[in-house]
């Protein structure tokens, strides 16, 4: 089980969201979700493109933090938006690794419902926590 | 006076208030806001915490300073201006802006209302299919790695010799549209990914493309106003505000990473993690300095192309070149930088994030023609309430280290905005008005109603009260590109 929600007082100039999940893999997919509803209606985006991410890092909060940048680079990048994103996060020892296949189509303004250009995901008031069985992580990116 | 924090705040004059040294521990110098009761009210707790943040930052010279339209930013507070000495001081990606030279250009034409009104609707559409915005828009001209940096080094210069636009613009933009010291040795590859697909493309968020019309009883300073090629007179001007895009995005948060390791190094320590920041001498201030100058010539770049392209959509509407419709452009000042200026204290670096440039009249910086008169500051306000050309003046140079506003600033969030007004509806009350809006994102749209933001005409009359910028003429917008 996972969840986001928009948050109205944080980050008056930019936009802000909580992303919430049972386990470190469901919070890694509320935030996805939250970043890819930020940037445009993930319904209206077909699948024609595709692409391969992993990353290893030592602390989970800069594990999202590298993962969620990684998906505005992609945007800008290959000028795509997304669909969806499969993810598996794992830990083996000291380290986690995420494994993930993001799909989305280029940018067409005609067929898609777009949203907001994120520019990067940001540092400010940023967290990664856990409370008692839950994952919460309070994300503030700037557009 | 009820403000939105427990610090002590001294009135200094109607316009100009002080937190002393002693409000914070570690504060280096004073901060200073400028805002007349009413607009010191509505800031938000965040301008009162930043800008006492800044003023503990090793080097800084005599006050920390936050502009009328200020509000909570990262790092730094928007509207925040500060300068460092540049043998001692600090240089911070945050005093800059993740948007590296994000700022406005006003280019004039010899049209009217009149003659603009009956054919708007095409203008807009044309601008709108010329001027590609929002999410993940790519610009026309196709770049390989060799030419993206003679963007990142020549900047607006770069433009001129492919052809898009006129060799006298460069004198009407601050630095000539080229900034010196610019290496694209120390810009990652993933910055150049971001930005390579990205010229002359506007952007999304608070950046627009605006249509405006100056009327003869809205220019404040006729004198000052034809200087700049102001003849009010229902006169059609169009308004850019863009920046380096994710560009300019990724090189700050190369060095914000880079920064966050090198403090350790030079034992710095900051209030707030998007202080991160490194001595400016230092090989690590250096490479910023040199990658932030890439992005900033980029931007210069990335609006002159927009400004070729305004230029075009004209000629095809109104059968006339750009020359003959009298499309000269006024000036383009950035708002998100740090450079290396001359004043009491010596060499200082000063950052100046949501605040412009407002150097007075015969400084060796400006072009023949504003010698007399001083640097043109082109403040935006929201897309439904009008824009402002001031004036630099002396006092900016001798009180803020030549720094006025920017902008009216927001005062509502995104989120909150969205929940008061949809898109569709804001688009159709606007056309009522006589505001003609494409936007590519609805959602987008609402974000950028008037009422989130201050009325730009009370910060205005704040720095002209304040006498660090004048007032020269208001600009009412009639159509609006979003992205």
């Amino acid at each position: 089980m996972h969840s986001y929600q928009f948050l109205d007082d944080i980050a008056v100039a930019d936009l802000a969201f909580k992303a919430e999940g049972d386990s470190v893999e469901e919070l890694f997919r509320a935030a996805t979700e939250a970043l890819l509803e930020t940037l445009a209606d993930p319904s209206t985006v077909a699948v024609t493109w595709e692409r391969r991410i992993e990353h290893v890092c030592g602390a989970l909060d800069e594990l999202l933090f590298e993962w969620l940048s990684d998906l505005v680079y992609w945007k800008d990048a290959a000028g795509v938006v997304f669909h969806e994103a499969d993810l598996s996060v794992v830990q083996k020892g000291t380290t986690w690794t995420l494994a993930a296949v993001v799909r989305g189509a280029p940018v067409d303004q005609t067929t898609q419902i777009l949203h907001n250009d994120v520019k990067g995901v940001t540092k400010h008031l940023y967290e990664v926590k856990q409370q008692g069985m839950r994952w919460y992580a309070q994300v503030v990116v700037d557009v | 006076m009820k403000l939105n924090t427990d610090m002590r705040v001294n009135r200094v004059t109607d316009e100009v208030w002080e937190i002393p040294v002693t409000e914070k521990t570690g504060m280096l110098v004073p901060a200073r806001i400028y805002a007349t009761p009413g607009i010191l009210q509505t800031m938000d707790r965040g301008v009162f915490d930043q800008v006492t943040n800044v003023a503990c930052l090793p080097g800084i010279a005599r006050y920390a300073l936050c502009m009328p339209d200020g509000h909570w930013g990262y790092g730094f507070p928007i509207g925040g201006v500060a300068a460092f000495d540049t043998r001692s001081g600090i240089i911070s990606p945050g005093g800059v802006g993740y948007d590296i030279n994000c700022g406005m250009r006003l280019i004039r034409t010899d049209l009217t209302l009149e003659e603009v009104q009956p054919k708007l609707d095409r203008l807009m559409t044309e601008l709108f299919r010329r001027v590609p915005a929002g999410v993940g828009a790519a610009g026309f001209i196709r770049l390989n790695r060799g030419s993206f940096e003679g963007v990142m080094t020549r900047g607006a210069r770069w433009c001129i010799e492919e052809g898009y636009g006129w060799h006298r613009d460069l004198a009407h933009i601050e630095e000539g549209g080229c900034i010196a010291g610019a290496d694209p040795s120390n810009v990652s590859d993933h910055a150049v990914g971001r930005g390579i697909n990205q010229l002359g493309t506007l952007g999304s968020g608070n950046h627009y493309l605006e249509v405006q019309v100056v009327s003869s009883n809205r220019v404040f300073d006729p004198e000052t106003a034809t200087a700049f090629g102001i003849t009010g007179q229902d006169q059609i001007v169009v308004m850019v505000h863009c920046g380096s895009r994710g560009f300019g995005h990724q090189v700050a948060s190369d060095y914000l990473k880079i920064f966050e390791k090198a403090m350790r190094r030079y034992g710095i320590s900051v209030k707030d993690p998007q202080l991160a920041c490194a001595p400016f001498r230092s090989p690590e201030g250096q490479d910023y300095f040199s990658a932030m100058n890439c992005a900033a010539n980029t931007a210069f770049a990335n609006r002159q192309v927009i400004t070729h392209q305004i230029r075009e959509a004209f000629a095809t509407v109104f059968g006339q070149s750009a020359e003959e419709l009298g499309m000269e452009l006024v000036y383009d000042v950035a708002h998100n930088i740090a450079k290396v200026e001359r004043y009491l204290e010596g060499d200082l670096l000063v950052h100046r994030k949501g605040s412009t440039r407002a150097f007075g009249p015969g400084s060796p910086d400006l072009p023949w023609d504003f010698q007399k008169t001083g640097q043109p500051v082109i403040c935006g306000g929201s897309m439904e309430t009008g824009s402002y050309l001031l004036v630099g003046t002396d006092r900016a140079v001798s009180e803020t280290f030549g720094s006025t506003m920017h902008g009216s600033g927001r005062t509502m969030s995104r989120a909150q905005a969205k929940k008061s007004i949809r898109g569709e509806q804001l688009q159709q009350e606007m056309s009522r008005r006589g505001i003609l809006v494409k936007a590519v994102s609805m959602s987008g749209l609402a974000e950028e109603a008037g009422f989130a933001y201050k009325n730009i005409s009370d910060v205005v009359e704040t720095v002209d009260r304040a006498g660090i910028t004048k007032k020269v003429a208001e600009l009412r917008p009639i159509g609006n590109i979003k992205g």
